[in-house]
């Protein structure tokens, strides 16, 4: 389960467990853009939903700053989220194939930002073959706030954080997946994802 | 005026200035005057994080993001930054 320290992805992830599914977290580190308050936060969302579960959530944390510097280096900065999140995906299949892990899941609901229109989770989900669990997808914001809040991770969520510096001014709402390949045809995929799986830390 | 104006950030941990109007910075050149200055400075073509006190992201659109919630050290980085530099005043 993809986990970046936000409102919407301890309530995704406390939705699972409720049902019962064995789960480990993966956070995309993405310092220097953000600092260290995401991946704070998310050890605090583990331990209130491991306490509530009664069970320890493993996490993987997995540099994703070169990646960032990469893609601001060699791509076009509009696509630049849908770029980002095809290489979170990339990243946490491969920690999901580690584990035998048999699908992947993020506290994404539709419409939300930029990158989470349908145009552009079709174009960052095809680059993984995992099926991909979206239990918050139909939600609205409120919802999942109000959800936060009785589970206990809202506090967490929203004390003091950086946002993602990599987020272009106007990033793009719809991109086509022949305009996304061609893009990573600029940069070198496979060593970017296999320098970031292989430099992962378990905590 | 150009940075007139130091602002807590919508996360509420770091200060952001925003110049108006809008700037084309020549990011190589600041970049060659901070490592010369002794700073170490990240490229990423679009913006530069430079190591001062705090991190310091500088975007090519002259937004410049000093990763502290204190507003005083924020202030004084940014000064120091101006005078490493030569931002426009």
């Amino acid at each position: 389960m993809l986990m970046s320290g936000g409102i919407d992805s301890p309530v995704s992830m406390y939705y699972l467990l409720r049902q019962g599914h064995e789960l480990l977290a993966v956070h995309m580190d993405n310092r220097p853009f953000t600092d260290d308050t995401p991946l704070e936060k998310i050890v605090d969302h583990l331990k209130v939903l491991g306490e509530r579960f009664q069970r320890k959530i493993p996490l993987y944390v997995l540099p994703h700053g070169p990646t960032q510097i990469e893609l601001m280096r060699n791509t076009d900065r509009h696509v630049g989220c849908v770029l980002c999140r095809r290489f979170m995906w990339r990243s946490a299949e491969r920690i999901a194939e580690r584990e035998h892990a048999t699908f992947l899941a993020t506290g994404e609901s539709l419409g939300q930002v930029a990158s989470q229109t349908l145009s552009n989770m079709r174009s960052a989900t095809a680059a993984v073959g995992l099926p991909i669990v979206r239990p918050l997808i139909g939600f609205d914001k409120q919802e999942i706030e109000a959800v936060a809040k009785s589970i206990g991770t809202y506090g967490i969520s929203t004390r003091p954080g950086l946002c993602c510096q990599a987020v272009p001014d106007r990033p793009a709402t719809r991109s086509g997946l022949v305009q996304i390949l061609q893009q990573e045809e600029r940069i070198d995929v496979e060593s970017l994802i296999d320098d970031c799986v292989r430099r992962a830390v378990v905590m | 005026m150009t940075y007139s104006t130091l602002r807590l950030c919508s996360g509420r941990a770091a200060f952001e200035a925003v110049p108006r109007p809008r700037l084309a910075l020549d990011l190589p050149a600041i970049r060659g005057r901070l490592e010369d200055a002794g700073v170490t400075v990240t490229d990423a073509r679009v913006l530069l994080i430079a190591r001062m006190e705090r991190e310091v992201t500088i975007s090519r659109d002259g937004r410049i993001l000093i990763k502290s919630a204190d507003a005083v050290e924020a202030g004084q980085i940014l000064a120091r930054l101006r005078a490493l530099v030569d931002l426009p005043a």
